[in-house]
């Protein structure tokens, strides 16, 4: 196809100028087209295992490459049709080649890397990165329509240059695919998120349901196994525990049971908000004259007690109660941290703390904590164990215009909210741990 | 709650007064002139200035640093542009920015682009986050080190105004580039781990 590009054939330099460019152009948009398309395929099926396959991949074709197996690869196995030159004008078959090419299924593959490519972009799960980064595959489809017409010479000869240095190039290749199996499998699971709803927040599960905030202003329980959703009108603040939904109705904290709607329990306190549930405890804030107050009461024995108490101004965010551990954060201007305390021993334990960040919105369960850690143009939601030890990132995003809100762990998952800080947008999704 | 002053600080309070004083009575040659006089006459405090240039002042990697000690880490690396009390600003508004890097109002709420405070996505105005010193705070935690003060600084001309540049000092003998460190402006065994700047507003 390379010497349909010459001057030789085509006509004047112009002429070639105005193919390759047409050709760049396609190449590059079709490519993206397809890292979006792969993107937003891996965002509805959740990339963390897509991560991990991804990685596997990329050590196959590595082993491929580097003739320790051998299988064939899924392709087309033809050149981009001939005849399009000598029937359809210039801007026409220029466009259709770079379409064909950036597309890379409809033409020959040499080697496989262009598949661990696309798994990379399905596991990215991201529509937009995934995009920027298969645009590159594009361009390089462009560069080597350019790249060989930089010299006068024929620009055969350099194919056949490269063609020469086949083993080395394929060893360049197998080496690279190993590098990437390597980031990929050791990569944090950023990215691998499933959405769950849009313009939602404050998840809550308990029981193979989740309960989630919408931005209408009501609250739904939407039940495991296809089930319908149910919907609490003017209420905020979801916790969701067995049967029990906690809500803030403006008036206080109402538990309800959510397959029926009705009442089993209250708080009435107007200046109480941010209900966490375990039946029969709940915990919720607080605010009274110069101080908020983070208080669990039994709501069949009418007991409580209070846990903590900041001065107003401090931020002391939505808590976190499971099999009778207390989770919260609090932040002044100085400090911020994440706190967890065992209701039966009282024993207190600060799970992170930091000077320069905002630690916020943790969410208890089993042995697991999970907390929001913003930084300045970074955001990312940890995980760790409640006794301490190491801990993992689940999800990160690179910058300042969202971040994640409130979380909420489920068995091998964690629901979390993102936000858009200029509109308020926000969403709940899922990620695997 | 903000700790007592330092005496070191207050004298560098002082000799900025002074550097304003002078700025306001004096054209800028004399003032210049004065603000080296003045500077050596309270040497051995924190703010012994170099010579001020009249014209714009040489640059490393940020005006008037013509060392290669880098910038502090801060919410808006690579520039560690600080308040009068060493606290975040942003580094081309000169506004206030909390430890997320979002501008704040005077009560440490952040604000959108229109200066109304940001909403969550419930709707409720978001609460203050942590703002912290960039030296004692910022670097100490992103870099481990407990000993960091403010001490010295020295003023250079930059953008049309003085621009007050600020040693972060440590007992640490490697400086934040990972080579050895210089006393610098630092004293009493201190040297140079990372610097900072103040843009004084007063032209010259």
């Amino acid at each position: 196809m390379l010497e349909t590009f010459t001057p030789a054939v085509c006509g004047s330099r112009k002429r070639q100028i105005v193919a390759q460019a047409l050709f760049t152009g396609a190449a590059v948009l079709t490519a993206a087209a397809l890292g979006l398309a792969l993107g937003f395929a891996g965002s509805l099926l959740g990339g963390r295992y897509a991560l991990y396959a991804a990685a596997g991949l990329a050590l196959l074709a590595a082993a491929r490459e580097a003739g320790l197996v051998r299988f064939p690869l899924p392709q087309a196995r033809r050149q981009v049709p001939e005849r399009w030159r000598f029937e359809l004008p210039l801007p026409v078959w220029a466009t259709g080649y770079g379409a064909g090419l950036g597309a890379g299924f409809f033409t020959f593959q040499p080697v496989s890397t262009f598949w661990v490519a696309c798994a990379g972009a399905l596991a990215l799960a991201r529509p937009l990165p995934a995009a920027a980064c298969f645009a590159l595959y594009g361009a390089g489809r462009a560069v080597m329509v350019v790249w060989p017409r930089r010299r006068t010479d024929d620009p055969t000869a350099a194919v056949e240059r490269l063609t020469r240095r086949r083993g080395a190039l394929l060893r360049a290749n197998a080496v690279a695919l190993v590098v990437c199996g390597i980031l990929l499998a050791v990569a944090p699971t950023a990215g691998g998120a499933t959405l769950v709803q849009g313009a939602a927040y404050d998840p809550s599960f308990s029981g193979g349901a989740i309960a989630f905030a919408n931005k209408a202003g009501d609250v739904v329980v939407r039940p495991g196994g296809g089930s319908p959703d149910e919907v609490f009108s003017d209420v905020s603040q979801p916790s969701l525990d067995g049967q029990y939904l906690a809500v803030n109705d403006g008036a206080g904290i109402s538990v309800v049971e959510w397959t029926n709607g009705d009442e089993v329990a209250r708080v009435d306190n107007p200046n109480a908000s941010r209900p966490a549930l375990d039946w029969p405890l709940v915990a919720f804030v607080v605010r009274d004259g110069g101080f908020k107050r983070l208080v669990v009461r039994n709501l069949q024995t009418g007991g409580s007690k209070i846990h903590v108490a900041v001065k107003a101004t401090f931020q002391l965010g939505r808590p976190s109660l499971s099999g009778g551990r207390l989770a919260w954060h609090v932040a002044s201007r100085k400090h911020s941290a994440i706190v967890l305390k065992v209701l039966s021993s009282g024993a207190k334990r600060v799970v992170a703390r930091t000077r320069i960040g905002l630690l916020q919105n943790p969410t208890v369960r089993s042995s697991r904590i999970a907390w929001v850690d913003t930084r300045s143009g970074a955001s990312h939601l940890r995980l760790g164990r409640v006794w301490g030890g190491p801990r993992t990132t689940v999800e990160t995003m690179r910058t300042r215009a969202r971040g994640y809100w409130t979380t909420s762990l489920a068995p091998g998952a964690v629901y979390w909210t993102r936000w858009t800080l200029a509109t308020g947008a926000s969403a709940v999704y899922r990620t695997g741990v | 709650m903000q700790p007592p002053e330092a005496p070191a600080s207050k004298l560098d309070r002082q000799a900025e007064k002074l550097s304003a004083k002078l700025a306001e009575s004096t054209t800028r040659l004399s003032f210049l002139g004065r603000l080296s006089a003045a500077a050596l006459a309270i040497a051995g405090g924190s703010a012994v200035a170099a010579a001020v240039k009249p014209d714009e002042a040489e640059a490393f990697h940020f005006c008037g640093h013509i060392w290669t000690t880098n910038s502090c880490p801060s919410p808006y690396p690579p520039l560690s542009r600080i308040d009068r009390k060493g606290y975040p600003l942003h580094p081309q508004s000169g506004k206030p920015i909390d430890n997320l890097g979002r501008v704040v109002d005077g009560t440490g709420h952040a604000l959108d682009g229109s200066g109304n405070r940001l909403r969550g996505p419930d709707g409720a105005v978001l609460p203050p986050a942590p703002r912290t010193r960039v030296c004692e705070d910022w670097t100490a935690e992103v870099k481990g080190l407990r000993d960091l003060r403010v001490q010295g600084s020295w003023f250079r001309c930059c953008g049309g105004q003085i621009r007050k540049l600020v040693d972060c000092c440590s007992f640490s003998r490697r400086r934040i580039n990972g080579d050895a460190s210089l006393t610098g402006y630092c004293w009493g065994g201190r040297r140079v781990y990372c610097v900072m700047y103040y843009d004084t507003g007063l032209p010259c």
